[in-house]
């Protein structure tokens, strides 16, 4: 069987699901609207936009348009790992999936893929259309480059989310809870809302070892203008790299280890 | 690799081979706030038995007896704590991969598809997992969506959610036929149906078991186990206490026959004493009708019915009918696991 079968299947599987839940969809849509209007109702009412352009470097329409489609992105990746298998334990699918000859390493990787391609169409509708307002054809072109970017820190992430999917399902019981822990751990530090430079040392370190923070940074970065050259965003690039295949062995350890730990406690039905 | 003893059991037409299974299951109870103590129950305690081709072995028991976790054990589910376990000739450890190829599995009818998916996408999903693709998969579908008569209730594009529990099982069936796998592994298939559904199924498995299948069936229904299963293997705590066909089973009950004595009025806990008091080890029961129903194996009922007719009447209770009767695979069920239980 190929991965381009196993593909299909989660596309069936997520696509069913997403447009049958027509509110899902809606949220893909309005989701970085909805943020951003928040957050920039509280900003005005207690800052001025001019202080925070000089502290970032962005205007903060564009920065939290951006900032919310990078982020649902990369936590949709992160949520579809993260919480599949105590889905399907949940549904009764687990014991069918887990007795199916295919690959564990292939189904798990194919997994994020189709919502991802969902949420990276719907950038069309959030960041591209807004840097369009401000910049014309130039907003455009970056509205693109930040989509393909934010493909790219997005499965940058899979690696490190598969490593600790399999630590924290292979410790059983209810120790998925640390997933609740994690989480808005990743939403701060992976540096969509809080750029990283900005960060005390403890949080620059902790975000430094997350492969898709550093993509994000490029992608400030390019929207603030402070690219010295193309370098400066291949070298963060070459760094997300680097750190995404550093946690891929971990990444295959650690399924198998879940997998034999699930097998020695018994799969419940 | 497969060793020489795996070849063998495989050419000698044995699909299954479970040998000297055993299992313990570590379960946390808490005892506190921040105490717990770990719980050891032993589910499996030495279970051996083989399946050739062609048969249908029902594996019969009480709740807890063992059942489940034999099939989870074969489905690669479970590894066992001691003991080996065979799919055609792959060890169920050693060679997952190649065991989970030739099996279709079914453990419980009332969940285990994706909701949101009708019937069709949850099977070319589990189509796709199990290797199959494009228009194999389709054909494949279609042909078994006709043979459980998916399509006739018109469940084919309906959501999985919106199932009856019958559509459910059939739904369930149809995937672990999906791959035309050699070996099915059925926990339960019918538990809850209506009956035309458990009707289906069984037929189904039956003809299945024709085209060569070896299918292990796991049930409580005793009326079902007789008719589907050509051998049963009766479990109870953990052990296999008793196997053979269903007429091998009910011979192997030392020569017992039943006085089944159906009564109007009184209470079964004063019948109980009664017929306990004149000597008999009896069941009571009340009928859905409101009627007590006492039963007794005997070996002699003849010599011992005035007795305890002469007992029961003696104190006031009016007899409907009497009748003596052969033991059914339900007498075997509860003779042998009241055996294993003492």
């Amino acid at each position: 069987m190929s991965i381009k079968d196993i593909i299909a299947a989660e596309f069936r599987f997520v696509y069913a699901d997403v447009f049958r839940r027509k509110a899902v969809l809606f949220m893909f849509i309005v989701y970085p609207y909805m943020l951003t209007a928040f957050i920039l109702l509280i900003g005005y009412s207690m800052g001025s936009a001019s202080v925070f352009v000089e502290r970032v470097g962005i205007d903060p329409a564009i920065f939290f348009i951006v900032a919310g489609f990078t982020l649902m992105a990369i936590l949709g990746v992160g949520d579809d790992l993260l919480w599949r298998p105590l889905f399907d334990e949940w549904m009764g699918t687990l014991p069918y999936v887990l007795a199916s000859p295919v690959s564990r390493i292939g189904h798990y990787l194919a997994i994020p893929i189709p919502r991802l391609i969902i949420v990276l169409i719907s950038g069309s509708t959030s960041v591209v259309p807004v840097l369009v307002c401000y910049y014309g054809l130039q907003g455009l072109y970056e509205g693109l480059a930040i989509i393909i970017m934010t493909g790219i820190a997005a499965l940058m992430f899979v690696t490190l989310v598969m490593t600790i999917m399999g630590i924290v399902y292979g410790m059983g019981g209810e120790n998925w809870r640390i997933i609740n822990v994690l989480r808005p751990l990743f939403l701060i530090l992976v540096g969509a809302y809080y750029p990283r430079y900005l960060m005390p040392l403890a949080g620059r370190i902790a975000s430094w070892i997350i492969p898709s923070s550093h993509v994000i940074e490029a992608i400030h970065r390019m929207i603030a203008g402070l690219v010295g050259g193309p370098i400066d965003i291949f070298m963060l690039l070459g760094i997300a790299t680097a750190l995404f295949i550093l946690y891929a062995p971990p990444g295959v350890k650690s399924i198998v280890y879940w997998e034999k730990s699930k097998m020695k406690e018994g799969v419940s039905v | 690799m497969i060793s020489e003893t795996q070849r063998v059991t495989s050419d000698l037409g044995i699909a299954i081979e479970a040998r000297n299974l055993k299992k313990i299951y570590h379960t946390k109870k808490r005892k506190g706030l921040f105490r717990s103590e770990t719980e050891l129950v032993e589910a499996l305690r030495g279970v051996s038995f083989k399946v050739r081709h062609g048969e249908v072995v029902g594996l019969l028991g009480p709740n807890g007896a063992g059942k489940t976790t034999t099939v989870k054990i074969l489905a690669t589910l479970l590894i066992p704590d001691e003991g080996e376990a065979f799919v055609e000739g792959y060890s169920v450890v050693r060679e997952a991969v190649e065991v989970r190829k030739r099996i279709g599995l079914l453990l419980t009818v009332e969940k285990g598809f994706y909701g949101k998916l009708t019937g069709r996408e949850n099977l070319e999903y589990f189509g796709a997992l199990y290797g199959l693709s494009g228009r194999e998969l389709r054909e494949r579908i279609d042909y078994l969506m006709r043979l459980l008569e998916l399509d006739k209730l018109g469940a084919v594009d309906k959501l999985y959610e919106e199932y009856s529990l019958g559509m459910k099982a059939r739904l369930g069936l149809a995937r672990a036929l999906l791959k035309d796998p050699p070996v099915l592994l059925l926990d339960e298939p019918t538990l809850g149906l209506d009956p035309p559904s458990a009707r289906k199924i069984r037929g189904l498995v039956r003809e299945l078991a024709k085209q060569g299948k070896a299918i292990l069936y796991t049930t409580h229904n005793m009326f079902e186990a007789e008719i589907v299963c050509d051998r049963i293997l009766l479990i109870n705590k953990g052990v296999i206490v008793v196997e053979g066909t269903p007429q091998e089973l009910k011979a192997k009950l030392p020569k017992l026959r039943t006085i089944n004595i159906l009564l109007r009025n009184g209470s079964p806990e004063a019948l109980k004493k009664i017929v306990l008091g004149a000597g008999f080890k009896p069941s009571v029961e009340v009928t859905p009708e409101g009627l007590l129903q006492v039963k007794v194996n005997v070996q002699n009922p003849e010599e011992v019915l005035g007795d305890l007719v002469k007992a029961i009447v003696g104190k006031g209770y009016d007899i409907v009918t009497l009748r003596i009767s052969e033991p059914t695979l339900e007498d075997v069920f509860i003779y042998f696991s009241q055996a294993g239980d003492q």
